[in-house]
């Protein structure tokens, strides 16, 4: 025999072997040579899979507020050092990275995520650490909600923020009847629960909900089913490689002629990934670099880090660089004013403070659930950017306040208890 | 609910269609040289970016249709020559770590030559309306597809029983060492055959780039089903190959309309079934492998 011999059961061995590597490729490798008093922050981002994107991006945020304090001479004398770590997209991985990062590498607090599931498996983790978590980048409400810790800060916005903050706008504009393609995890749902609530308010109806398994390729047995629902507004929920699927398939379908089209929320990301004919709707917005309504008027923060943000990664920042910025400039802030490092003593000293930062207006972290406070903002894309500025795809038309569209604290309190030790 | 049965096994044909073809490739290279290709994906995703590239320079997309996947199939036999070949005197898991780790190589190469965000990518002009089935309307691209996909499978089918190195070819999966001695230069052969492997993902990645997204993890996402399609199919078997990728198109398009939770798992659940029953699969012939 030339070849070896293969048949069906080691095939299925083999096969089986190949899948069950690529979920668990080796964890980590040990950091040699690292500075001995520099002050470490955990970044934990999904380098690869299919949220690599924006995790770059907030990487680079994270990375433009490090860069800043270390040329302020650093937090309390000593060098801001991150220490990445590839979460890949899975919760499991990510709790025995948290672990790795704090056990081993010693740092002083923990950042990052974009996934919710993966979100609420480092702050679990992190709080039985007793360590900082920055989530910087997860949404599900959970995080700041019943499953919130005193440990835990979520500076993106919740999902109760997106639904609110969109569901009122979209349903004077397009009416009440709706369709909507969740994904199917932690995300999804927690975004069916806000829009729900949305609807019970004002009395609208949703006349589909199609749950579409994270990493979903082909959306045509969702869409079909949107014809017979005949609703007035096809609300995409679904996020990254998922959105850009789904638009452009709806678009195939002529779907995006017929409906008007929208959700709450749409990422730069996926958006620059779709082809121009299929950029359509009105959608949430977190943050958006070229905007007097995102940023504010003359503020000089905002307008030089989109700057810097631009001449140095070649391309505008998104609300992901937003997000890591703000995450880590607040963080060590807070460092440097209290003196400390003490996770609890740290919390206290990140509380209910009102800053300003690269957004319009001012902010703060909740000191009931611990979710950052700030606008929320609604766009209509354009999708074709504007002359002389392909990436410029949103045109910012509403704003809302955070009280108006976060869930009241005597509501957070009755599902969120921080547990301070 | 029944109204939409028309449209779902539609959708689920046109599905089916793509993971048969995926399939076939695998199997052509799996039935002669027992080499399980967990980077076929990449192929994929390779001949998607490089009809992008090449439809970005301005050139139209029919050009891409037919270059790219020859692309793809240049890398392929580079692949195959430097890579693959070494490791086909040893067991099969060698060439499946081998090739698994090329899939991640891959990913992370065009993570870094197109960026970690999809780029914008459609089918050509002429086919980006929908047309009226009666029962429902249906994007003129996934007809298209469909079109090009049965003729590709009518072609090989053609290829493969009416030519002479179709007919070296099946021989060569009967007994290698037979044709061996009969004079067959059989490297040549495994070469050849890996190309053509290759040219079938490669054709079917620009399409499912148009259709879909193009990410750098869009051809691997499209890969576990089509190794479940072989599955199903049997291994060997070329045809078997067809009816698993339609049987498992149809099966995800149908649990989406009647128990849309099970979607994923249906797949998973058929070939469950059919193994118990048949544990060769539909089509799969006894002893090929040996």
């Amino acid at each position: 025999m030339i070849r070896p011999v293969l048949n069906r059961r080691s095939f299925v061995t083999l096969a089986g072997a190949g899948t069950a590597a690529a979920l668990g490729i080796p964890a980590y490798l040990p950091r040699i040579g690292e500075a001995a008093d520099a002050l470490k922050i955990g970044l934990l981002e999904p380098y690869t899979g299919v949220y690599a994107g924006p995790a770059e991006n907030e990487t680079a945020g994270y990375q433009m507020a490090a860069d800043a304090w270390n040329k302020r001479g650093g937090v309390m004398g000593r060098k801001v050092e991150l220490v990445k770590e590839d979460e890949q997209n899975d919760p499991g991985v990510a709790a025995q990275k948290a672990r790795k990062l704090v056990n081993q590498d010693k740092v002083v607090a923990l950042c990052g995520t974009v996934s919710s599931g993966v979100s609420l498996s480092v702050a679990g983790v992190s709080n039985s650490l007793g360590t900082l978590f920055m989530d910087s980048g997860g949404h599900s409400d959970d995080v700041t909600g019943k499953s919130c810790h005193w440990n835990v800060f979520r500076t993106c916005h919740s999902t109760w923020m997106e639904t609110h903050a969109t569901g009122y706008s979209l349903a004077k504009r397009f009416g009440k009847r709706w369709f909507m393609i969740t994904p199917d995890y932690a995300y999804g749902h927690a975004l069916e629960t806000g829009f729900k609530d949305v609807l019970g308010r004002i009395g609208g109806e949703i006349v589909g909900n199609e749950l579409t398994p994270l990493g979903t390729t082909d959306f045509s047995s969702y869409l079909t089913k949107i014809d017979a629902a005949k609703p007035t507004l096809v609300l995409v929920l679904v996020q990254g490689d998922d959105y850009t699927n789904c638009l452009k398939q709806m678009n195939q379908f002529g779907l995006l002629k017929k409906y008007a089209v929208g959700g709450p929320q749409v990422e730069l990301e996926p958006l620059y990934g779709l082809p121009p004919e299929a950029r359509e709707g009105y959608w949430g917005v977190e943050w958006y670099y070229k905007s007097e309504k995102t940023l504010g008027k003359n503020n000089k923060l905002a307008t030089d880090f989109v700057a810097e943000s631009t001449k140095r990664f070649g391309k505008p920042p998104t609300a992901r660089n937003c997000f890591g910025y703000v995450t880590l400039d607040r963080l060590l802030t807070a460092m440097a004013e209290a003196k400390t490092t003490d996770p609890v003593k740290l919390a206290r000293a990140i509380e209910n403070v009102r800053f300003k930062s690269i957004f319009n207006g001012t902010a703060y972290y909740r000191k009931e659930d611990h979710q950052l406070m700030w606008p929320m903002w609604v766009a209509k894309i354009r999708p074709n950017g504007t002359p002389g500025d392909k990436f410029d795809l949103f045109d910012v038309t509403d704003i809302q306040a955070p009280e108006a569209v976060e869930q009241s604290i005597a509501d957070k309190e009755k599902v969120c208890k921080l547990g301070y030790t | 609910m029944i109204e939409h049965l028309g449209p779902q096994l539609f959708n689920g044909l046109v599905l089916g269609a793509f993971y048969a073809i995926v399939a076939i490739g695998l199997s052509l290279i799996m039935n002669l040289t027992g080499t399980i290709n967990m980077a076929h994906g990449s192929f994929m995703t390779l001949a998607g970016y490089v009809a992008f590239t090449i439809v970005s320079r301005g050139m139209p997309f029919w050009v891409a249709l037919i270059v790219a996947p020859l692309i793809a199939v240049v890398v392929g036999v580079i692949v195959e020559r430097t890579l693959v070949r070494p490791l086909y005197k040893r067991e099969p898991f060698y060439s499946l770590l081998m090739t698994f780790g090329l899939s991640l190589i891959a990913e992370e190469a065009y993570r870094l030559i197109w960026g970690p965000n999809g780029v914008p990518f459609s089918g050509p002009k002429e086919l980006s309306g929908a047309v009226s089935l009666g029962f429902m309307t249906f994007p003129t691209f996934r007809l298209f597809i469909v079109a090009v996909l049965v003729i590709a499978m009518i072609a090989l089918a053609v290829f493969l029983t009416r030519t002479r190195f179709g007919l070296r070819l099946r021989a060569a999966v009967q007994d290698t060492e037979m044709i061996a001695a009969l004079g067959t230069n059989t490297q040549v052969l495994y070469m050849i055959n890996f190309g053509l492997g290759i040219f079938l993902a490669g054709i079917a990645g620009v399409l499912a780039a148009g259709m879909l997204g193009l990410s750098p993890t869009s051809g691997n996402q499209l890969l576990m089903p089509a190794f479940v399609t072989v599955i199903i199919g049997g291994m060997g078997s070329l045809f078997g190959s067809i009816v698993g990728g339609v049987l498992i198109g149809m099966a995800i398009s149908m649990t989406t309309l009647f128990i849309p939770a099970a979607s994923e798992v249906s797949m998973y659940i058929l070939m469950a079934a059919v193994l118990l029953v048949r544990p060769r699969g539909l089509f799969g012939e006894e002893g090929i492998f040996g």
